[in-house]
């Protein structure tokens, strides 16, 4: 019989959650982006991918 | 066509809406707009089949010179047989990497999931996302590699949303 997927754990109240779950994931950056508007979240995303990409462009002008 | 420095989440959406596509944001974009801190280099947009969305949904991908992303390196465009048949379509465009799927999980289709999505205002559009819970269960549904890692970060995510005040930012 399959198993049923693993759940999240239960968590506090949110003034009192920690910085990390039990599994490893980083409340706090969840934390952070649950603070921010739909659009706020978007450019965030957006900001990463371009970081990233000017690293590798850089890297690759460095070889 | 220059390759594209990186992915433009915004200008693609604006391509789709322009042409008035029926689709909603399935994927890593539809976490992040949901809340989840995760990490994607492409747009994955889940469509309508039927004829006439087809058709503009093709005109998009020709605004936007979309090919499909061959790793044998040919030039290979999406057309109305293609979207009308085939799953998926991993596309490079002009602004960057564009999945347009056909279903996703087990399957299920632009009408399965249409119901259980939020609409979401950005900037000046208005854009249909697949919620965080089904953006979930299609992922344990995939049950790829990379679908599996991400997987705790959306369960979190979902937890705590779930304990936030109403009065918070969706």
């Amino acid at each position: 019989m399959a198993q049923p997927p693993p759940k999240a754990p239960e968590l506090p109240p949110e003034a009192s959650w920690p910085e990390e779950s039990p599994d490893g994931v980083d409340l706090t950056l969840i934390q952070w982006t649950l603070s921010l508007t739909p659009l706020e979240r978007l450019e965030l995303l957006q900001d990463w991918v371009d970081g990233l990409a000017e690293l590798r462009n850089g890297r690759a002008s460095e070889r | 066509m220059d390759e594209p420095r990186s992915v433009r989440f915004l200008g693609l959406l604006r391509a789709l809406l322009r042409h008035g596509v029926d689709f909603f944001v399935v994927g890593g974009v539809a976490a992040q707009l949901e809340g989840a801190p995760i990490l994607t280099f492409d747009l994955d947009v889940l469509y309508d089949k039927n004829p006439e969305n087809l058709a503009r949904l093709l005109a998009a991908l020709r605004e936007l010179k979309a090919r499909y992303r061959d790793p044998a390196g040919r030039h290979i465009e999406p057309d109305a047989e293609k979207l009308a048949t085939l799953r998926l379509h991993l596309l490079l465009t002009e602004l960057g990497a564009l999945d347009v799927l056909g279903s996703i999980g087990n399957g299920l289709t632009y009408h399965d999931l249409v119901g259980r999505t939020i609409l979401y205002q950005l900037g000046e559009s208005q854009v249909h996302v697949l919620e965080l819970a089904a953006v979930i269960e299609t992922k344990e549904q995939a049950n790829r590699d990379k679908d599996r890692a991400a997987l705790p970060v959306l369960r979190q995510t979902l937890a705590m949303k779930a304990r936030l005040k109403p009065d918070a930012k969706s």
